[in-house]
């Protein structure tokens, strides 16, 4: 009986190393062997040139740190407001919610325009501070590193956001009821009971934050560049532009490195197991803490946030989609509604539409649901090995969407297996961009559930199928709904994979957006993202009212 | 079990998504007579174009891949590593790739009917690719930043306005390489070391110039003239300078792929780009012909009426790498 399961169990990994396999580690390996490449021969020169130039040196210790500072602010920010939302009395908490996720389906490169149409120098925001002031320059400045941290972290805490408040959702309460029954107060048990029991989740979001940063070439492309401020992805992209290949993979498997060694840092931080499992047989509802009088100031704080950081994004792209011109004078004379006509118009805005929901729809399924077999494998079962699938799996998050998509030409375009020019191959590269966050999120939500429960049903003689089916799905379910939503909302919007697989009749959204943007109709882009983003609104009302508030945000 | 219910629904609708484009499923369910075009032309224009070439010659179709330069050389490497170049049809701003392809052997020679109207220096000998269309790089202004008067009239007097000037990067455009390598080629090197110094701000690519100098945030731009007659043509507050040394006038050229599988569908496409009538609608996109039988679009000279400046197209495909290398380090680091 026993061998039997053993048997099933492994059938399984083995399938789920299969599938990393041929998504991750055969493309990968097509880029990186040939980083030792010169001329067809084995040669170091790539590296050595990493080495022999301080530029590089500096992209990459610029990297690091932009990369730290985001991650850290993402963390405390996105903590902060999961607890808000979470577990308080928050007046308003429902819709403060969705709004704090929107913003994150803007493309990275629109959110960074969004920034500067704002901070910009010629910006709203700044036209208005010299109207205030009668200075003739703003005191700050949007194209620097500061700008960057800044967009990044606005972009990317999210992350952050979901993870935590996905684990406060689960939490058993019955440990902090039992602190405060011991006469604790509201601050000790947040710090000594909450904190350490949201850990893992805060860790998980953080890491990818960090990495999220890391790999970002969107933003760090438009607001580095005027201050000569350059961070590795942008150097990859300049070495391809060269071109030289060698150099770009070199560079690129030194972010993998980087991102090798945070993540080593975040499995040895989250060891001790045993503490962080929250979900036991009897859940109880977490209650709710009372702000009493911090109530409406704190509300004010995070309407405040709010506001910053997704409606005047937001409606700065609306904007934009409504003006004749970029830069145009505010006037109703230079408003427009054409731009919306024009892009339902096009054939290929509404193919692409159709495309992108597909693709993302898909990818998010099948991600989140190889995500939460590594993660059943890595965190309940133990299997061995499974760390290794647990490591494999994360690697794609730290590789530059460039240096993917070529991977993907480069093993998946020749006979016998061409995928290329179909949409399967777009998927494919998909599968492997976005698996690292199905893995990550999951990983977070199981490791909150305790193990009693399956080796509950594992003593009453229950198989493997049945008890993922019976017990941990349902448990899991929440997490991977969030988990879900944070594949879904980038792919539907992602740009740098699909530019270089895209075919005719492939299009994706992102590719349609950024080739209107680049050939000057920012308007008609503009028009597309907004369209994108009423979607999703429209989307999660559905979801939601579908779930009775269960799944959505 | 409601949520389960929800999540099998929606799969059963995605499930049924391809149906609804039934080109996605395979490369292989597409007509024989096709053509496949990689190109960097703006896409509303490339589309128009390849709509009134579809409507000429009903019998092929044209499916047309848009991307920013240095994606479409990223995706011609990758293609060559694994069994030749996809593409049927060549049509980038980015003249030197020619002759980097040309000298590997990806392009098939064939010089058109209509290539006896195109200037000789337009052209290649051995018809292995022909100017397609013409933008130039120019000196835009924006007016309500420094009066007309006060604007520089040569590409010498560009850095002097220093922070309050910028530039395209000609590591992602194709047409900026071309303008930094006739520079370079000129008058070497320092051109580009005074603008450094002066703190001349390099921008992503042409739009972008052309967006931020709308946008007041510079005075003055090196930026492409179709981009600022657009602009202009909205009711932006611009206007073009040709300089004094002359622009660069940099020829986007048009190129059949040796290993295309239709080479009788690919010459139909470049004889109607070089056509009249192909010129024609091109003009009326705000393009520069390259036929002398052919006039500019309303308000912009015809390219006899304007100075340029000679192009070293071998030299810059030869030194590309290096030429890029060394702007990187003066300019960018």
């Amino acid at each position: 009986m026993t061998t039997s399961n053993f048997d099933r169990r492994y059938l399984l990994m083995m399938a789920v190393g299969l599938f990393i396999l041929l998504v991750v580690i055969y493309p990968l390996w097509q880029v990186f062997f040939r980083s030792f490449l010169d001329a067809g021969a084995f040669s170091l020169k790539s590296y050595r040139k990493v080495f022999a130039y301080p530029a590089y040196y500096r992209a990459l210790l610029n990297s690091v740190w932009v990369s730290c500072v985001t991650a850290a602010l993402c963390m405390v920010s996105g903590t902060l407001l999961a607890f808000l939302v979470v577990r308080t009395d928050l007046p308003g908490k429902k819709s403060l919610r969705t709004l704090l996720v929107l913003p994150y389906a803007l493309p990275s490169f629109f959110a960074a325009i969004a920034w500067i149409q704002l901070l910009g120098p010629q910006g709203y925001l700044a036209r208005l501070f010299f109207q205030l002031s009668g200075w003739e320059t703003a005191p700050w400045n949007i194209y620097s590193a500061g700008g960057i941290v800044f967009v990044l972290t606005v972009h990317y805490f999210i992350l952050v956001f979901i993870t935590v408040a996905g684990a406060l959702e689960r939490m058993d309460a019955s440990l902090e009821e039992a602190a405060r029954a011991s006469g604790a107060n509201t601050y000790r048990i947040m710090r000594e009971i909450t904190l350490p029991l949201v850990l893992p989740a805060i860790l998980a979001g953080g890491l990818l934050a960090f990495i999220g940063a890391l790999a970002n070439f969107g933003i760090p492309a438009l607001l580095g560049m005027r201050a000569r401020f350059f961070v590795l992805t942008t150097s990859i992209y300049y070495a391809l532009a060269i071109p030289d290949f060698g150099l770009a993979t070199a560079l690129s498997s030194m972010l993998v490195v980087v991102a090798l060694v945070s993540m080593t840092f975040q499995f040895a931080l989250q060891k001790g197991e045993g503490r962080y499992t929250v979900i036991s047989g009897k859940s109880v509802r977490p209650s709710e803490l009372r702000l009493r009088s911090m109530r409406y100031p704190l509300f004010s704080c995070t309407a405040v946030f709010v506001f910053c950081i997704s409606i005047v994004p937001i409606f700065s792209m609306v904007l934009t989609a409504l003006l004749k011109y970029w830069g145009a004078p505010l006037a109703q004379a230079s408003l427009t509604l054409e731009h919306f006509a024009y892009i339902l118009k096009l054939d290929t805005g509404r193919r692409a539409i159709v495309n992108s929901l597909f693709l993302a729809a898909v990818a998010a399924t099948l991600t989140t649901f190889v995500g939460i077999l590594i993660s059943y494998m890595h965190v309940k079962a133990r299997l061995k090995g499974s760390r290794i699938l647990d490591f494999l799996a994360t690697i794609p998050y730290a590789v530059p969407h460039t240096v993917i998509a070529i991977a993907m030409i480069l093993a998946w375009a020749k006979p016998p297996v061409s995928l290329y020019g179909t949409l399967w191959i777009i998927l494919v590269a998909y599968l492997a961009v976005y698996l690292p966050f199905a893995v990550r999120t999951t990983n977070s939500t199981l490791q909150q559930i305790h193990n009693s429960l399956e080796e509950a049903a594992r003593v009453s003689g229950a198989k493997i199928f049945p008890r993922l089916r019976d017990i941990i799905l349902p448990l899991a379910w929440p997490g991977m709904i969030a988990g879900w939503i944070l594949v879904f909302m980038p792919a539907l919007r992602e740009l740098t994979v699909s530019i270089l697989l895209y075919a005719y009749h492939t299009e994706t959204i992102g590719v349609v957006v950024f080739n209107l943007q680049d050939a000057g109709y920012r308007e008609v882009a503009a028009a597309l993202a907004s369209i994108v983003m009423g979607l999703l609104i429209v989307g999660n009302t559905v979801i939601r009212r579908l779930t009775g508030g269960a799944a959505g945000f | 079990m409601k949520l389960s219910k929800v999540l099998f629904s929606f799969l059963a609708v995605i499930a049924f998504f391809p149906f609804f484009n039934p080109g996605l499923v395979s490369a292989q369910a597409r007509p024989a007579n096709r053509v496949l075009l990689y190109t960097s032309v703006p896409q509303q224009l490339a589309t128009a174009f390849g709509n009134a070439f579809m409507k000429r010659r009903p019998d092929i179709r044209v499916e047309i891949y848009r991307a920013g330069s240095t994606e479409v050389g990223a995706k011609l490497a990758a293609e060559r590593e694994v069994g030749g170049i996809r593409a049927d049809l060549l049509w980038l701003a980015d003249a030197p790739i020619y002759y980097d392809l040309r000298a590997k052997g990806e392009l098939m020679a064939y010089i058109s009917p209509e290539a006896k109207h195109i200037p000789a220096d337009l052209r290649d000998p051995d018809g292995y690719f022909t100017a397609g269309r013409l933008i130039n790089m120019i000196i835009a202004v924006n007016k309500e930043v420094v009066p007309l008067k006060d604007a520089p009239k040569s590409w010498k007097d560009f850095p002097d306005f220093g922070k309050k000037a910028a530039m395209g990067n000609p590591l992602y455009s194709g047409s900026n390489f071309v303008t930094v390598a006739t520079f370079v080629k000129k008058d070497g090197w320092g051109w580009f070391e005074r603008a450094r110094a002066k703190g001349v701000a390099v921008v992503r690519g042409n739009s972008e110039a052309a967006d931020a100098l709308a946008g007041k945030e510079f005075a003055i731009a090196m930026t492409l003239d179709y981009i600022i007659a657009g602009l202009i043509k909205k009711g932006a507050p611009l206007a073009i300078i040709w300089p004094a040394e002359g622009a660069i006038s940099v020829p986007s050229p048009i190129a059949i792929i040796k290993g295309t599988k239709n080479p009788d569908a690919s010459k139909a496409f470049v004889d109607y780009v070089l056509s009249k009538e192909g010129q024609e609608f091109l003009v009326k996109q705000e393009v520069i012909p390259v036929r002398g039988d052919v006039n500019p679009p309303k308000g912009q000279p015809s390219a006899s009426q304007i100075k340029f400046l000679p192009i070293p197209y071998e030299w810059a495909a030869e030194n590309a790498a290096v030429i890029r290398e060394r702007f990187e380090k003066i300019m960018l680091h």
